[in-house]
């Protein structure tokens, strides 16, 4: 009997660990020739930010059934690389570099967490990569963080502020309160906007930041409330964005000063319903925004998607991989050292209307919109009414730099 | 604000996590003072709670329903779990039940995305409680005082079953020596699926009461089953009325920290209770030494 | 027990023979894989110091992990050491941390002194977080070279090179645990772990010990955070959260604790299945549980303890800790 369990025991324990360690032990580099372009996307499927790489993971997915259908890119097939990183820099480091060495592959986009991407930025040009990002708003990507081999596609978490501060300059508010996340984008666009209030005259009475996973508002709804602003302006994302706004309605504060907010995304708006009627935000794409070829995106993917409109990184997402279209259209290849130069100084005219890829940060130069959240017919819960749409030059800061000069 | 209005304002809020808190640590210390078992699963099991709470309310359209029901099925799926797989422990040591735990809220915690999704829910209020209350010329939300004052009638009435109920003399029985109750004729093995089963539904009740505040969503976890660790071990594992002060201090220290000190809001709990430690290493009305 | 002893010798003998050789036969990945597998395997022994031998139990040995990141990163960004100095100078430097740490935790015992480490780790947490200029806040460290030095030290900045370094650092640091559990030191230990009060009575100093053990850990720890963070380029705060703290202790417990090797093998298990299953499925956590309640109802000596049981000749003993 001892013997028999022994070597039943045996073979389990063999054969789990040559599963384990299998794929790792063959030689297996899956060399580009098999015939398809490969897109690396480490992303946050699950986790606190799973509804962010989940988005960006769908526009992806949608983008390239579509491009596909058409031939793919240089007549070959695209083939996305979708694996789950739980929002932990340190496995999205570890299957970044898995398809880079055992799959061949040299081109990354959707990279959830900016700790994700800060983490993989360094290790582009060992990588002989390039990562055009869809959603990473760090400033310092591409400021004192920049490498060569990284693109930012997306607005960034300055360019938003700055959005806002520009529609502000006509509007009655005169002070304001700032709330944020404490942590580097919190604090980066609180920044940027203090400045900008300086350089419209207006008041900055104060700021306060949380700490992400706060579960109780009541403070920070105490101290915004006591500071007498005519309007608060909240940099928060995700869980604590829902949480803060469904107590702040509690307690009524958008009767007392106006609400505005960096960003508020679609899940944001159906977490918390109308707690959000009302609040004025920067939008880094919505599907209101009013141009043609937006219009046929939001019909093809409300096709596609069972009557669901695209959400604010599902379009940044598209929008990422028509750069990356049009990169690899021009330079002909998908190599590092011809696909980087023919990705800048790039024009794209697509659903948030023109981008420009400029050389001395890779930033993509693009509009700012701004939206209020309102009732619409047809929807359960606020949808974003674009309210204003501000000159990409004036959005975008100049190289290298996450602040404004003018 | 006056000074009165703020420190009104102020106390309410603080009083209104600490009921918040309350119901994360005290299932926590029922489960503990039984069984010793230290619960991973805790803070998913509370989340749980609240996405049981958004779907009952969805199909029925009563959050009171929702707020019954919603402890009575993770109580259940507690019991179950106890019955199936942690009976099996008990003569293995603390170890195993770190594992086993562990396990039991990876597996919850993705069968919560596969079941709902990865976005938040809304799980609103009802209308009832839904209002402003001013005071002073300072809103109130009736949200929050009756979180307050459910939070003291649960209080009380866990403290009466503790105390003047045979079921609660069971308890307190076999949390000091479960041989001496077993040879006196009583199924201990019964005692603790029930405490473990109510332990379990006191979370997810919390998960339901939380969820107008922050929604049910998948964060709520991983901050709640520290929170409750550390309200359990300032109070004292073991001790209910532990787990009442340690969520009213651990609230207080917040609410007032986070307004004077706003950098060391994410300190202020474990300073707290590091210094409770420091002075009395089994917490403020602990047991074990 | 004697009857044991030739053939895991051997067969040690026989795996660093195979470790040695492996970066000429292993593909690129698998080398990267195997040398954080190797750090990982190193974290999770240093805790197996503190729970598999003295039953101290911690929940934040993160600390250990982060502040050793943390220091290595800090001193190959800032300074122009070279590397294997500065792995070497952070793993002491959170050793001497640790001594204060451990001080205070070691007022209480139980799931007391398992909630002091949390706070410790919390803390540390918040002040990497908070002190920008030193640790870079929410951003953490980016870019960390594998500085040569001026010695011309460059052997250790190859891949290879680090990986026969990492791989040094996990073979040294075995056997001085080794050393210490065998030691009159590692029999008090373990008196501690069956009964501290019965040892004390005998006249030891118990809590002299337990600070002696949860240095010597923290500082073996902080090496593995400290070769992480020149492998990865980047330290950032995740590397002190509970998360990981947690982690690193179901590492011990299903590699088998009290045994030294067995947490070296629940890392490499715990990261290459997390690695593996993230990649077929999204649900990956579900069956991650799945298999972790699995091994406490059919395998409760953990990984180790069943390779023992699986590949034993002669009579296969139940006992399995290592003697």
């Amino acid at each position: 009997m001892q013997t028999k369990s022994r070597f039943s025991r045996r073979w389990v324990l063999a054969g789990a660990g040559a599963t384990l360690a299998s794929p790792y032990i063959w030689t297996s580099a899956q060399a580009q020739a098999a015939g398809t372009i490969k897109v690396g996307m480490p992303l946050a499927l699950t986790g606190p930010l799973g509804s962010v790489g989940q988005q960006q993971k769908r526009g992806a997915e949608f983008y390239t059934k579509l491009q596909n259908a058409k031939g793919g890119w240089l007549g070959k097939k695209i083939e996305l690389l979708i694996e789950d990183t739980a929002g932990n820099p340190a496995a999205c480091v570890r299957k970044a570099q898995e398809m880079v060495e055992r799959q061949d592959c040299r081109l990354f986009t959707g990279i959830t967490l900016s700790s994700e991407a800060l983490a993989i930025v360094p290790k582009l040009a060992e990588w002989n990569a390039i990562f055009i990002s869809s959603d990473n708003g760090d400033g310092r990507l591409t400021a004192e963080s920049f490498v060569p081999n990284f693109f930012r596609a997306n607005t960034s978490g300055p360019m938003g502020t700055r959005a806002i501060s520009l529609y502000l300059k006509d509007a009655p508010y005169k002070s304001f309160y700032a709330l944020g996340l404490d942590y580097a984008w919190g604090h980066n666009s609180v920044q940027v906007f203090e400045n900008e209030l300086k350089r419209l005259g207006k008041d900055f009475l104060g700021k306060v930041f949380a700490p992400t996973g706060t579960k109780d508002y009541s403070t920070y709804v105490t101290k915004i409330r006591q500071s007498g602003a005519d309007g608060v302006y909240l940099v928060l994302a995700g869980d604590d964005n829902n949480a803060f706004l469904a107590q702040a309605a509690q307690y009524q504060l958008a009767s007392k000063m106006a609400m505005l907010s960096e960003q508020l995304e679609l899940t944001a708006m159906r977490a918390v319903g109308e707690a959000c009627l009302g609040i004025i935000a920067s939008a880094r794409y919505a599907f209101s925004i009013d141009n043609p070829k937006n219009k046929e995106f939001v019909e093809l993917w409300k096709q596609e998607h069972g009557g669901q409109v695209p959400d604010q990184f599902e379009g940044e997402q598209w929008q990422c991989q028509r750069v990356f279209e049009a990169g690899i259209a021009k330079a002909g290849s998908i190599e590092a050292d011809k696909l980087r130069p023919a990705l800048e100084d790039l024009t794209i005219d697509d659903i948030k209307g023109q981008v420009h890829m400029r050389k001395c940060d890779h930033q993509g130069v693009q509009q700012g919109f701004i939206f209020k959240a309102a009732k619409k017919e047809g929807y359960s819960h606020p949808v974003p009414e674009i309210i204003a749409t501000l000159p990409a030059e004036r959005t975008t800061p100049p190289c290298n730099k996450m602040t404004y000069d003018d | 604000m006056s000074t009165l209005a703020f420190l009104l304002t102020q106390g309410v809020n603080a009083l209104s996590q600490a009921a918040l808190l309350f119901f994360l640590g005290v299932g926590l210390t029922l489960i503990f003072g039984i069984m010793r078992i230290v619960n991973f699963a805790h803070g998913t099991l509370y989340m749980l709670g609240a996405f049981i709470g958004y779907s009952l309310l969805r199909y029925t359209g009563s959050y009171w329903l929702a707020l019954a029901l919603a402890p009575l099925t993770v109580g259940a799926i507690g019991t179950a779990f106890e019955l199936g797989i942690l009976r099996r422990l008990y003569r293995r040591d603390a170890h195993a039940f770190l594992m086993v735990t562990f396990g039991l809220a990876l597996v919850t915690g993705e069968a919560v995305r596969l079941l709902w999704g990865s976005d938040a829910l809304q799980v609103p209020p009802p209308a009832l409680l839904s209002g402003v209350v001013f005071l002073l010329d300072e809103p109130f939300p009736v949200y929050r005082l009756f979180l307050v004052s459910f939070g003291i009638v649960v209080a009380v009435v866990i403290w009466q079953l503790l105390e003047r109920t045979r079921l609660g003399l069971l308890i307190r029985a076999t949390s000091q020596n479960a041989e001496m109750v077993h040879a006196l004729g009583v199924d201990v093995k019964l005692v603790r699926s029930g405490v473990f089963g109510i332990g379990c539904g006191l979370a997810a009740l919390g998960g339901v009461l939380a969820a107008p505040l922050v929604t049910a969503s998948h964060g709520m976890a991983a901050t709640a089953v520290i929170d409750a660790f550390v309200i359990v071990i300032i109070g004292g594992m073991g001790s209910f009325l532990g787990s009442l002060i340690g969520a009213l201090l651990v609230a207080f220290v917040q609410v007032f920290g986070n307004y004077y000190l706003p950098d060391f809001a994410l300190a202020f709990m474990y300073l707290v209770m590091l210094l409770v430690l420091v002075v009395r290493p089994g917490g403020l009305l602990g047991k074990e030494a | 027990m004697q009857k044991m002893k030739p053939l895991p010798a051997l067969g040690g003998f026989a795996v660093v023979c195979l470790l040695i050789a492996a970066p000429f036969g292993l593909p690129v990945f698998a080398m990267t894989l195997l040398t954080e597998l190797i750090i990982l395997g190193l974290f999770a022994m240093s805790l197996d110091l503190m729970v598999g031998y003295a039953n101290l139990v911690s929940f934040g040995h993160a600390a250990a992990y982060g502040l050793g990141a943390y220091a290595s990163g800090y001193l190959l960004l800032n300074s122009s050491m070279p590397l294997p100095v500065v792995v070497l100078l952070a793993a002491l430097l959170t050793g001497i941390v640790a001594i204060g740490v451990g001080w205070v935790c070691t007022l209480a015992t139980g799931v007391s002194f398992s909630m002091l480490t949390l706070a410790f780790a919390q803390l540390l947490y918040a002040i990497a977080f908070k002190w920008t200029s030193v640790t870079g806040g929410s951003d953490g460290l980016a870019g960390i070279p594998r500085r040569a030095g001026p010695f011309a030290m460059t052997i250790f900045t190859s891949k290879t090179g680090f990986y026969y370094f990492a791989l040094a650092c996990l073979i040294g640091a075995y056997f001085i645990c080794r050393a210490l559990v065998r030691s009159p030191f590692g029999l008090v230990l373990r008196g501690i772990r069956e009964n501290e009060a019965k040892t004390l009575v005998l006249g030891y100093n118990t809590r002299l010990y337990k600070v002696t053990v949860i240095a010597i850990a923290y500082a073996l720890g902080g090496l593995a955070g400290a070769l992480y963070a020149p492998f990865a380029g980047f330290a950032n705060t995740e590397l002190l959260f509970w998360l990981l703290s947690g982690q690193v202790l179901i590492m011990v417990i299903v590699g088998g604790q009290g045994t030294l090797i067995g947490p070296i093998l629940g890392a490499a298990f715990f990261m290459l299945l997390e690695h593996q299953l993230s990649s077929y499925t999204e649900a990956w956590a579900l069956f991650f549980g799945l298999i972790f309640i699995a091994f406490v109802l059919f395998a409760p000596e953990g990984i180790w303890g069943l390779a023992r049981r699986a590949f034993a000749r002669g009579r296969a003993p139940a006992e399995t800790r290592h003697d």
